[in-house]
């Protein structure tokens, strides 16, 4: 792996040869909190930011994504033209939700408007360097390394080791001033990363393989009408999870009754009326408790996808412990707890 | 040969009208709304009536006076579909906000309010005096939605699709910074979405003009807005009663 040194003054004029060519998406301020966005200028970078309020996902799959237009029921044209972006700043367990998400869309019918945006998007990494305060990514998802990126930054003092990771961030270093890395500069930076997992401010006491049995053995327990007493089922922790990936499909007419759009948007499977379906004529809610979907949100992340992928669909970047307002849907609260028992 | 158009008729009831105001801030998709349907009656912008039938009758405004269910009922009787439009016709809205209270009359009205016409009983929804068909929830109701809506109906189909989750979807698919994160109060845990969330986008807390969802957790809605909103006790038990009094475990 190609390792270089990149100096604060030379990643300001490299962001600018790459906002030059396109598009660049970065972490910006947004009031308190931090979103993913085009950058305006290089300063509007914060590779200081703790977290995002969404996860780097929408970068491939919009919240709300036109699907397809059409005149009449013979005429219709495709919507979705992906356009080449470099996603800046993500975090190694951004990353690894990413990877996730590839796996997730591409598996059983391949979701191919996820995945042409994503094969369009150069995404370039970069450390914790200041962590969300529900973060856990240190005790989580450690049988997975990050993974899929193009090139990685790690905050030196003056400036970013850089990581080569493909072909693609290796064609990237003819756009900016780098400078050869040093042993210790690499060293240094591996420390950094690591010091990140270890400092997290939250923490799972227990291994992904003993929370998957335990999590799947507690399925008929009351532990979860106790869990979601509070549970607004408000769907704010599935939005914001870097592993969700259901989405509602709708067709909006327009008002000659002919022509219209089809789109989708994330859903979620915390609100009531995911689990509804239609049933001979009237509908049905196989998950008609708010305990029921509040389980299932575990189930999925700790078990099914467990089983799926070898590890759990959750990255431990604390998202939903800070969506929740009831306070209720933090993983390490509730893990841990049912692990106690 | 174009289809013969839709005969729709509005009608309001207790409200301030502000739908029907609204509905004709409309423009350029009320225009072309106009080749699919024929108003022949629009008190706020026609002077015609009819005793006709009707096609699909908007009605706006809460019920809140017996002398009203007559007219409800003609109105009923005479058309094809009944769409209650409007927080006030949907749940009662605003006006519910009187229910659980039995000495404001005076407070209002002063010397008047022993005339006749104020004399009336708790705000409650179109339908809990007539079949209602369709609801357009709102405060006031979203022209895209009673477009959408009524774009549907017009063209036969019976199925319309209306979001029945809260509005914490939409302020987080817009990345809004929610409002406890700004150290405000909020209702978007236990309101109705489907107006795209514009309020805190603005940074003005949701009031949940749009109703309740179906199960609102309104014993949490009052920790959550206590604990970390910061509103009193007494005022985070009641402060959902602005527009879904109604719909409250307590109406």
């Amino acid at each position: 792996m190609t390792t270089r040194f990149l100096s604060d003054g030379a990643l300001k004029q490299f962001v600018q040869a790459l906002m030059a060519k396109g598009p660049v998406i970065g972490p910006v301020a947004r009031k308190s909190r931090f979103v993913f966005a085009a950058l305006e200028a290089p300063e509007d970078l914060r590779l200081d930011y703790d977290t995002t309020i969404l996860p780097p996902k929408k970068l491939f799959f919009p919240t709300k994504q036109d699907l397809v237009k059409f005149d009449s029921p013979s005429s219709f044209s495709g919507c979705v033209e992906p356009k080449e972006q470099v996603l800046l700043g993500v975090h190694p367990h951004d990353i690894k939700g990413i990877d996730m998400s590839d796996k997730f869309y591409a598996a059983n019918i391949p979701d191919s408007n996820y995945l042409a945006h994503r094969a369009k998007t150069t995404i370039i990494g970069s450390n914790v360097q200041k962590h969300y305060k529900h973060a856990f990514f240190g005790s989580v998802c450690r049988e997975l390394k990050p993974q899929g990126h193009d090139m990685f930054l790690t905050r030196l003092k003056g400036g970013y080791l850089v990581e080569v990771r493909s072909k693609k961030g290796e064609e990237l270093l003819a756009l900016g001033k780098f400078e050869p890395a040093s042993r210790e500069q690499a060293a240094e930076a591996e420390a950094v990363n690591a010091a990140a997992e270890k400092n997290c401010p939250e923490k799972l006491n227990d291994t992904s393989d003993s929370v998957r049995e335990k999590v799947r053995a507690s399925f008929g327990s009351d532990i979860w009408n106790e869990l979601s007493r509070d549970c607004f089922s408000c769907g704010s922790c599935n939005i914001v999870c870097p592993t969700c990936f259901c989405f509602d499909v709708q067709d909006e007419w327009n008002l000659d009754g002919v022509s219209g759009v089809r789109s989708r948007c994330w859903d979620a499977c915390l609100v009531s009326e995911f689990s509804e379906v239609s049933v001979q004529g009237g509908s049905e809610n196989f998950r008609e408790e708010r305990a029921e979907r509040y389980r299932h949100r575990f189930m999925r992340k700790a078990v099914y996808l467990n089983d799926a992928l070898g590890g759990p669909a959750c990255v431990g970047c604390g998202r939903c412990s800070g969506a929740c307002t009831a306070d209720i849907a933090n993983p390490t609260v509730a893990i841990n707890t049912i692990m106690e028992r | 040969m174009p289809k013969p158009r839709v005969k729709v008729a509005w009608f309001d009831f207790a409200c301030c009208e502000g739908c029907q105001i609204e509905m004709t801030n409309f423009g350029e998709p009320f225009v072309q709304l106009l080749q699919h349907v024929e108003p022949v009656e629009f008190r706020e912008a026609m002077s015609e009536k009819t005793t006709e039938r009707i096609n699909v009758a908007f009605v706006e405004g809460s019920f809140t006076r017996e002398a009203d269910r007559a007219r409800l009922e003609e109105i009923r009787t005479r058309s094809d579909i009944v769409v209650a439009y409007g927080q006030c016709a949907v749940s009662g809205g605003i006006n519910a906000l009187k229910n659980h209270m039995d000495d404001y009359s005076e407070a209002v009205y002063g010397k008047d309010c022993k005339r006749p016409h104020l004399d009336s009983q708790k705000a409650l929804p179109v339908s809990a005096a007539i079949k209602v068909d369709y609801e357009i929830p709102g405060c006031p109701m979203d022209k895209a939605e009673f477009i959408r809506v009524v774009s549907q109906l017009v063209h036969g189909t019976t199925r319309v699709y209306q979001p029945s989750y809260p509005v914490c979807m939409e302020c987080k698919r817009r990345e809004t910074v929610c409002r406890y994160d700004d150290g405000d109060h909020c209702l978007g845990q236990v309101a109705r979405a489907g107006c795209g969330a514009p309020c805190p986008a603005d940074g003005i807390p949701c009031e949940a003009c749009r109703g309740f969802v179906d199960n609102p957790n309104e014993a949490a809605l009052a920790k959550v807005l206590h604990e970390r909103g910061g509103l009193p006790k007494k005022w985070a038990d009641t402060k959902s009663r602005m527009f879904a009094a109604n719909q409250r475990g307590d109406a």
